[in-house]
């Protein structure tokens, strides 16, 4: 297949091979898609019953994008003489302009056609490639081809029109136009998606004004949002190219949920997981905290909205539990799959907390904090009353949903992500360590909250007293002594599950370790078998399981380096921490400053530049986020009261760095340091050959070309 | 049928001193409940995180239409709200918040806990 092109606007986006046609197939997720739904799955331009060949393409913007196209197919020969450009703009549809150009002397008469159809599937009937249950239509209205499918009162219809004059027929419109010598003809065509309600028509949806009012008000934005972020400058060039790249990349992930218009959240991923996820949208707005505190602003009231309020066993959901997904396709319409929303995670709960106490300590917005009391209050005793499956005191996960809940509820969600050091795999209940560390900084944060916003001290007082006996009893029971590290989760029996895991790191940043056992955890993780040189492996080397390119057991993910370096920084490890940043700001730089969801744990010596694990999606929000998170940890930016800490110690490749405009209570504050810390038992980052002068060659190389597309492996629906 | 409504709708407005709603919702529904050929309206007011029904009401801020089956479906909790929204079950204009609202305080099953917890207990001010 060739190189897919991808535009997209909140949950609308344009999947396209090259040429900027749409073939797709049960197994091929190109398309229109909108509300978790193909609009189009077939849309193929010819002039004269001939395919085009792409010479170029121009990702113009996220949202649009224009390819260059001449007659003639693959390598045979190519007719100078003519060109076509689609200019693509998405946005309530797609917008595309196609101008067909003649650079002979002689006029031409040609047919230009563009075929369409729709196959209307939800993204998960795409991966399970399901029979449709309702009925195709297809109309001509107007001179617009209408495509439509309908299920009892579901019905979701496909508008197609042209500005220019053409004949339009059950499966496309013909353009019959003439060209004269040197000149050009233009058509404005655009495809309009609708809902209709109780299995009437949409009525002709309006995409054409959407998109003029839609393009400029997101380029408008676009700027806005660079402007108000703060500004980076460094000696590092590379460092501040990953900064801009994550402050675009951030913006193109921004979405909008249906019922806060106007206000933005991380969404997980693009495109795929451009939806709210409890877990991806929380760790997101925490990395984003310091520079564009708004995300968590809208991540904590969209959560807190959609809370679990009854015990569903279809949804997983309980009173008090954040939302894991949410979406909008046919199958979660029909009940056939339990995402409106499904709440099957155990740590986007406890972190909710989390996010709400670190929000008000950045901003003061005690506003909020009183706002979603009953919420945070209601999350916090979810914690005691429904996640406690081993009646152990410790959170734990066990789906409910035995056809379509996901099996791992934690951030390592793949089916042999959580195993014992030989290898073997646990049953349920699992209570993996993390999650304890989640709970326990809940309860903290929670209890100061409690006493500094909620004024109830008997509340502030036994959250407290709780999260003492919770640290007590984990530094007990999930000390690994021959080890000395955390096992990696509690089994059913209340066993150690006995893996040397990255989630010890997770552990650093909740505070729940010892502060005796916190030198033997930070050496593990910046041990041999655990870091390659450029992050923290997943699972260490030497473990039953590990695997350099396996999904959770040895890759090394991004995000999960910069929870564990930030928890490092806070037991004082701050070197380490310089360290960590160093090896995962190197990696974006391979990366052109755009960190993938992970990369192969291969030790750096060997394979030099890091290796991109195939995901199908990217930008990933949590990715996106990290450089954002290892700045504030080598700033050692911290908020005090009505004041912003800075305690910088930086890796010495970085020379001087400043960060200016930092938002926060204390209104706007500057951040300065210089690089002191030696990272150079591996190459400093101020040395970019070593990475620079192969990357482009074989970064993008699939190393395991088997492995399911992420959406169905985060969508987890029977992943395993 | 209007008495069931009636009464599913009184149960929603009891049930929001149980489950808090972020206190800065606010805002009027208009449920049009089509029943035998004649439409029944119900105003659901939402403010300060409760809920209170009446069947008269200024402007809603939005509009939710139906057949009687389908409102006493998800407002007994047997259906979903989101997914009957979804499957084009209803038709509705207006604030999507106000609908997200209602779908918390549909009834369901708690039978994760014995006591309820002591952080559900709302403090008075």
């Amino acid at each position: 297949m060739s190189d897919q092109v991808k535009i997209l606007d909140g949950n609308t986006f344009v999947v396209s091979d090259d040429r900027g046609d749409i073939e797709a197939s049960p197994t091929d997720p190109t398309g229109l898609f909108s509300f978790d739904t193909r609009f189009l799955s077939k849309w193929v331009l010819t002039v004269n019953g001939q395919r085009l060949n792409p010479l170029s393409v121009d990702d113009l913007q996220y949202f649009e994008t224009r390819f260059f196209l001449v007659p003639g197919t693959g390598t045979v020969y190519i007719d100078a003489k003519l060109s076509v450009i689609r200019e693509r703009a998405v946005g309530g549809g797609f917008h595309e302009e196609l101008t067909v150009m003649n650079h002979d002397d002689k006029a031409v008469d040609l047919d230009v056609r563009l075929e369409a159809a729709c196959d209307f599937a939800d993204l998960f009937e795409v991966k399970d490639a399901l029979k449709k249950k309702g009925a195709y239509s297809t109309r001509v209205e107007d001179g617009k081809l209408v495509l439509g499918y309908r299920r009892e009162t579901y019905v979701r219809e496909t508008w197609i029109s042209a500005s220019a004059d053409c004949s339009v027929d059950n499966r496309g419109l013909t353009f019959s136009i003439h060209v004269e010598p040197h000149e050009q003809w233009t058509t404005d065509l655009d495809v309009a998606i609708g809902h209709g309600v109780r299995g009437t028509s949409a009525g002709r949806p309006k995409y054409g004004r959407q998109s003029k009012r839609a393009r400029p008000n997101m380029e408008v934005s676009l700027e806005t949002w660079l402007d108000e972020a703060p500004q980076l400058d460094c000696d590092w060039d590379a460092l501040k190219r990953t900064y801009q790249r994550s402050l675009v990349d951030l913006a193109a992930l921004r979405f909008s949920p249906v019922a806060l218009p106007g206000h933005y959240l991380p969404a997980a991923g693009l495109p795929w997981f451009m939806t709210m996820f409890g877990r991806d949208s929380i760790f997101t707005s925490l990395q984003a905290l310091p520079f564009a505190p708004d995300l968590a602003r809208t991540t904590l009231v969209a959560l807190g909205l959609w809370q679990g309020a009854r015990s569903d066993d279809f949804r997983d959901e309980d009173p008090g539990r954040i939302l894991h997904e949410l979406r909008f396709g046919e199958m979660t319409a029909f009940e056939e799959r339990p995402h409106s929303p499904y709440y099957g995670s155990v740590d986007a709960t406890p972190l909710y907390v989390v996010l709400l106490d670190e929000y008000e300590r950045w901003t003061g917005d005690t506003k909020l904090v009183r706002t979603l009391e009953g919420v945070a209050r209601a999350a916090l005793a979810w914690i005691d009353d429904y996640a406690d499956l081993q009646g152990n005191g410790y959170i734990a996960y066990k789906r409910r949903n035995e056809t379509s809940g996901l099996e791992n509820q934690c951030w390592k969600d793949s089916w042999d992500s959580i195993s014992y050091r030989d290898g073997r795999i646990p049953g349920f209940p699992r209570a993996t360590c993390e999650l304890q560390g989640y709970a326990y900084d809940a309860k903290m944060r929670g209890a100061r909250l409690a006493r500094a916003v909620w004024r109830d001290p008997a509340f502030a007082d036994r959250l407290e007293k709780e999260a003492a006996a919770l640290k007590r009893r984990f530094n007990r029971d999930f000390w690994v002594d021959d080890g000395r590290y955390y096992a990696l989760a509690l089994d059913a029996d209340g066993s150690q599950v006995d893996a040397l895991a990255s989630n010890i790191g997770h552990l650093l940043w909740s505070g729940i370790v010892d502060k005796s056992k916190a030198n033997a955890v930070a050496s593990h993780l910046m041990s041999p078998a655990m870091y390659s040189g450029w992050g923290v492996r997943t699972l260490a080397e030497g473990q039953g399981r590990y695997n350099p390119i396996g999904y959770h057991v040895g890759t090394v993910w991004p995000f999960d380096c910069s929870f564990i370096a930030w928890g490092l920084r806070q037991y004082g490890f701050k070197d380490e921490a310089a360290r960590i940043a160093a090896g995962i700001l190197d990696a974006a730089q391979c990366f052109e400053g755009r960190l993938p969801e992970a990369f192969g744990g291969y030790a750096r010596e060997l394979t030099k530049y890091p290796v991109q694990y195939p995901t199908a999606c990217s930008p990933q929000a949590w990715s996106t986020g990290t450089p954002l998170l290892l700045l504030r940890t080598m700033l050692g930016l911290e908020p005090s009261g009505e004041h912003l800490i800075v305690d910088p110690v930086l890796p010495q490749g970085i020379g001087h760095l400043e960060l200016l405009d930092i938002p926060g209570r204390w209104g706007k504050m500057d951040a300065f340091g210089r690089g002191r810390v030696d990272v150079s038992t591996k190459p400093p980052p101020s040395t970019p050959p070593h990475c620079g002068d192969v990357a482009g060659v074989d970064v993008h190389v699939p190393m395991v070309p088997s492995r399911p597309c992420p959406l169905w492996y985060h969508s987890g629906v029977n992943s395993a | 049928m209007a008495a069931r409504i009636q009464g599913l709708l009184e149960a929603i407005a009891a049930r929001s001193d149980e489950r808090p709603l972020p206190t800065t919702i606010s805002g009027v529904v208009r449920l049009d409940v089509e029943d035998a050929g004649r439409t029944e309206h119900w105003y659901l007011t939402i403010a300060k995180g409760t809920v209170s029904v009446a069947r008269k009401g200024g402007e809603p801020d939005c509009v939710l239409r139906g057949d009687a089956a389908t409102f006493s479906g998800v407002l007994s909790g047997e259906a979903n709200m989101m997914a009957a929204i979804l499957r084009g079950a209803f038709e509705f204009e207006g604030r999507v918040l106000l609908l997200v609202t209602l779908q918390r305080l549909s009834p369901g099953e708690d039978k994760g806990a014995d006591v309820p917890a002591a952080g559900y207990a709302r403090r008075q001010s």
